[in-house]
C-alpha cells in the first residue's frame, strides 16, 4: 500500500536531483558553492577542504587511507554524496582504478572565498539614509506572526484575519497533499497534513519551499534560478535592509511571495523600497537537525493528561485541537486534555489509508516534547511516561485489525493449477491465506492482475 | 567544584581558539624558522576563512601571544565582524597589539630569543571557553590551536600545567603546530594530556595544507580520521626553585612540588623535610629509609 509521507527533505536533496547541466550552471554562483559545502556531512567537508589545492585527480584508494576503520560507513556516505552533487567528478580507469577530482568551477569559487574571505551578496542600505529599521526582536516576531498567519490560512482559510498575497491557485498547490476535500464537505486534514502541522517551523518551511520550487516551472520561473536566489538570500545579514532595485523582475515577484511567508519584511522608503531578511530566510541553508534554531517551548503536560499551553496563538489552539479536547482558553493560556476520544479523532482525521499510522503517534509525542516549557524541559522525560505509554496503548487499540485489500480465488479446475497459482503468488509475496483442501486462495489485491494473467495461460 | 560537562552533540559546530605566537625575536632571528611572518599570516588567514566557511555557526577567536602580554585580536562572533573585512580587522588589531607589547618591554629583560607568554594566552582561551559553556545548553564544541615557535619558558611551567589540566577537565583538546626548529615539551604534554594533535610540519611553505588537513577537522570527524600520532612526548618537568628543566629531582611528599636541590622545607606548602643524607643518591632512597628508623 503506497503511502504518501512527508519527509522533511533537505534543500540539498532537491539540488542533488537536478540534472547535471543545471547543477554545473548553479556552481557558477559562489554562494551556492558555499551553501552546498556547508550542507555536506562533516567528513565530506573535510575531503573538499583537503582536495581544494590539489589539481590532479586523487585515487579513491588514497582518499580511503584518510579514514580509520571505524569510519568506513561514514566515508562511503561522504563520497557518495560528493559524487551525487557533482562536487567530486569520478573517473573510472581500468588500469589505475577510480580517481576523483573536484569540480573545477566549485574549486575555483571556494579558493577565491578562502583567499578573500566571504563576500556579501549585495550592499546593505548605507547608514546615511535615516530610516527606522525594525529591531531583531521585532523582526523575529514579525516573521513568526507572518508564518502563523500563512499556516492558519493554509489549514482553514476562514480563520485567518488577513488574506495573503498568494493566489488561490498557489494556495491550492500548497494544500494539495495536506488537505483532502470531498464534494461539498469542509476540507479535512490528511495524514500528511496532520504530520505537517506538528513538525517544527524549519521543517514546515522546507516543505512549503519545496512545493514552491517544484511548481516554479509552471509560473515561468527557472528552477535553478529560483534555487540560487533562495540560497543567496540565506547569505544576507538578518536585520539589514537591501535595496529592491538590485533584484531582477522575477526575483522581485518571488520576494513578494517570500514576504507572505515571513522570510523577508518589505519596507517602503521615501524613494526606494527595501527588503529585510528575517531569521527564517537566513536559516534556509542550515540543515534541519540544527538545534540552534529551536524556539522556546510553552507546553506542559501533566500526569493527569492535561495539557497547558502558555500561548495565545490561534494556530497552536488549532494544532492542539487535532489531538486533544480544548477545555478553555484564557488570554495567555490554553488548557486541553488528552482523552481516548480526542486521540481516536486524531487518528481518524489523519488516516487516509486503512491503517492508523504509527508515525502520527510519534509526531504527537515529539511535538509535545519539542515544545516543552523550559520548566519541564529540564526533566527527563519532559512528557510524563504514563501519558506517552497510554497514547501508545490507545493507538495499538485502534490497530487490532489490519485490513488489506484482497481477492479470493476458488473452484480451481485441478490441484496442479491450484498449486501452481499458490507458488506463483508466493513468489510475489502476495499469499494471504490458502486452504489446500477446498482449494481456495486469497491474494493481495496488488498482484491480482499478474495472477489473472498467469491463470489465463 | 563540579567539572563543567560540555554537551556533546553530533553536530560539527566548532569554536576554534587560535593562539598566534608574535614573539618578535623569534620571527626576526635567522635560522629559527623557514617561513616569514607575513607568509605565515597569509596561511593563517586562509585557514580561518576555511574554518568559517565549513559551517555558518563556526566561530573563530584569535589570541596573540606576545612576550610581555597577550590579547584577543579577532573574534568572528563580535558585532560588526563583516566577513569581507576579516583580514583587515585582524591585521589592524595585530599591529596595535605588537606596539602595546613593545611598550611593555623592559629594557634589558631579554637575552636571546626569549619565550612567549603561552601560559597567559592559554588561560585567556580557557576563560573564553568557560564563558561559552555557561552561555547556554547549545554551544559550539571548543578546541584550542597553538601556532607556536618560541622556545619554552621554564618559568611558566606551573601556570602552563595548570592550564593544561583545566583544559583536560573541561574536555577541550589543545592542538599544537610547531613553527620553529625545536620541539616544545610543554605543547607535547598539552596535546598528549588533552587528546589534541601535536605536529611539527616539515615544509612550512605548505602550512595551509597542514592546517586544513589536520587542524581543520572538527571533534566529531576526528573519531573517523587518521591524524598524526604522537611520536614521543618529553615529560620532563621544571623545578619550582630555579625553573630549570630536570630529569631527576626532589618531590615534596605532601604537595608534589618539584625541586632540583634538597631544601629544608617546601616552599609551596611549608612542610618540613627530613635530614638529607649527603651521600643519598636520590630522594626515593631516603624516603624508603624514613619509616624504618
Amino acid at each position: 500500500m503506497p503511502q504518501v509521507k512527508i519527509i522533511a527533505k533537505n534543500f540539498m536533496d532537491m539540488v542533488a536531483s537536478l540534472p547535471a547541466m543545471k547543477l554545473d550552471k548553479l556552481y557558477d554562483n559562489a554562494f551556492i558553492c558555499e551553501a552546498i559545502l556547508r550542507s555536506l556531512p562533516p567528513l565530506a567537508k573535510k575531503y573538499v577542504l583537503q582536495m581544494l589545492y590539489i589539481d590532479e585527480p586523487v585515487l579513491a584508494t588514497s582518499i580511503h587511507e584518510w579514514v580509520l576503520a571505524d569510519g568506513e560507513s561514514k566515508h562511503t556516505v561522504a563520497v557518495d554524496r560528493l559524487v551525487q552533487l557533482r562536487v567530486f567528478i569520478e573517473t573510472v580507469d581500468r588500469k589505475k582504478g577510480t580517481t576523483y577530482r573536484l569540480n573545477t568551477k566549485f574549486q575555483i569559487n571556494l579558493q577565491k572565498h578562502i583567499v578573500h574571505g566571504g563576500v556579501l551578496p549585495r550592499e546593505p542600505m548605507p547608514s546615511t539614509i535615516t530610516v527606522r529599521l525594525p529591531s531583531l526582536e521585532d523582526l523575529e516576531a514579525y516573521a513568526a506572526e507572518q508564518w502563523e498567519c500563512f499556516l492558519l490560512h493554509l489549514i482553514s482559510s476562514g480563520q485567518a484575519e488577513r488574506t495573503t498575497n498568494f493566489s488561490s491557485s498557489m494556495m491550492k498547490i500548497f494544500q494539495r497533499g495536506l488537505l483532502s476535500q470531498r464534494d461539498k464537505e469542509a476540507p479535512k486534514l490528511t495524514e500528511s497534513g496532520f504530520q505537517f502541522l506538528l513538525m517544527d517551523t524549519n521543517a514546515q518551511l522546507w516543505y512549503i519551499i519545496r512545493e514552491y520550487i517544484t511548481n516554479s516551472e509552471e509560473r515561468g520561473v527557472d528552477t535553478a534560478d529560483l534555487i540560487s536566489f533562495l540560497l543567496e538570500l540565506s547569505f544576507h545579514v538578518t536585520g539589514e535592509a537591501y535595496n529592491m532595485n538590485t533584484l531582477t523582475d522575477i526575483q522581485r515577484n518571488v520576494i513578494k511571495d517570500l514576504a507572505d511567508l515571513g522570510l523577508v519584511k518589505l519596507q517602503q522608503g521615501r524613494k526606494e523600497s527595501w527588503f529585510i531578511p528575517t531569521k527564517l530566510a537566513t536559516n534556509l541553508s542550515i540543515s534541519l537537525s540544527d538545534l540552534s534554531s529551536r524556539k522556546q517551548g510553552f507546553v506542559v503536560v501533566e500526569t493527569n493528561f492535561r495539557v497547558y499551553a502558555y500561548s495565545s496563538s490561534k494556530l497552536l489552539c488549532e494544532i492542539l485541537r487535532l489531538f486533544s479536547r480544548v477545555e478553555y482558553q484564557l488570554p495567555n493560556l490554553i488548557v486541553a486534555a488528552i482523552t481516548k476520544e480526542s486521540l481516536y479523532n486524531a487518528f481518524e482525521n489523519g488516516i487516509m489509508a486503512e491503517q492508523a499510522s504509527i508515525d502520527s503517534l510519534l509526531y504527537i509525542i515529539t511535538f509535545l516534547q519539542q515544545n516543552a516549557h523550559p520548566r519541564v524541559a529540564e526533566r527527563i522525560p519532559s512528557v510524563p511516561e504514563n501519558v506517552t505509554d497510554q497514547i501508545r496503548l490507545w493507538e495499538s487499540d485502534m490497530n487490532r485489525v489490519e485490513m488489506t485489500p484482497a481477492s479470493l480465488f476458488d473452484e480451481f479446475p485441478s490441484r496442479d493449477v491450484f498449486e501452481a497459482a499458490c507458488d506463483f503468488a508466493r513468489e510475489y509475496g502476495g499469499v494471504l491465506w490458502e486452504d489446500s483442501k477446498k482449494m481456495r486462495l486469497v491474494v493481495k489485491a496488488e498482484i491480482l492482475g499478474q495472477i489473472r494473467e498467469f491463470l489465463r495461460r | 567544584m563540579t567539572p563543567v560537562q560540555p554537551k556533546l552533540s553530533t553536530d560539527d559546530v566548532s569554536l576554534l581558539m587560535v593562539l598566534i605566537d608574535t614573539n618578535p625575536f623569534f620571527w626576526s632571528a635567522e635560522n629559527t624558522t623557514s617561513i616569514l611572518f607575513s607568509k605565515f599570516l597569509a596561511h593563517v588567514v586562509a585557514f580561518l576563512n576555511s574554518v568559517l566557511l565549513l559551517n555558518q555557526l563556526n566561530q573563530v577567536v584569535v589570541i596573540a601571544t606576545g612576550i610581555n602580554t597577550c590579547d584577543y585580536v579577532y573574534d568572528s562572533a563580535a558585532a560588526g565582524a563583516l566577513p569581507n573585512q576579516r583580514a583587515e580587522s585582524l591585521l589592524q588589531k595585530l599591529v596595535e597589539f605588537v606596539v602595546k607589547d613593545e611598550q611593555l618591554a623592559k629594557e634589558d629583560s631579554v637575552d636571546g630569543i626569549g619565550s612567549s607568554l603561552l601560559s597567559g594566552s592559554l588561560s585567556m582561551a580557557l576563560c573564553y571557553i568557560q564563558r561559552v559553556f555557561r552561555s547556554g545548553p547549545h554551544h559550539p564544541q571548543p578546541r584550542i590551536l597553538c601556532l607556536h615557535g618560541s622556545p619554552d619558558g621554564p618559568e611558566q611551567y606551573v601556570a602552563i600545567m595548570n592550564a593544561i589540566f583545566s583544559a583536560q577537565r573541561s574536555m577541550v583538546p589543545i592542538d599544537s603546530c610547531l613553527l620553529g626548529a625545536q620541539h616544545s615539551a610543554f605543547l607535547q604534554q598539552a596535546s598528549y594530556i588533552t587528546g589534541g594533535v601535536y605536529l611539527k610540519p616539515q615544509q612550512l611553505d605548505g602550512l595551509f595544507q597542514y592546517l586544513s588537513t589536520v587542524f581543520a577537522s572538527d571533534l566529531y570527524s576526528r573519531n573517523f580520521l587518521q591524524l598524526p600520532k604522537p611520536v614521543g612526548v618529553d615529560f620532563r618537568a621544571s623545578c619550582f626553585c630555579h625553573k630549570n628543566t630536570i630529569d631527576m629531582g626532589y618531590i615534596c611528599s605532601v604537595c608534589l612540588s618539584i625541586f632540583c636541590k634538597h631544601h629544608k622545607n617546601c616552599s609551596t606548602c611549608g612542610s618540613v623535610f627530613g635530614q638529607a643524607q649527603t651521600n643519598a643518591p636520590s630522594t626515593s632512597n631516603q624516603k624508603r629509609k624514613t619509616p624504618e628508623t
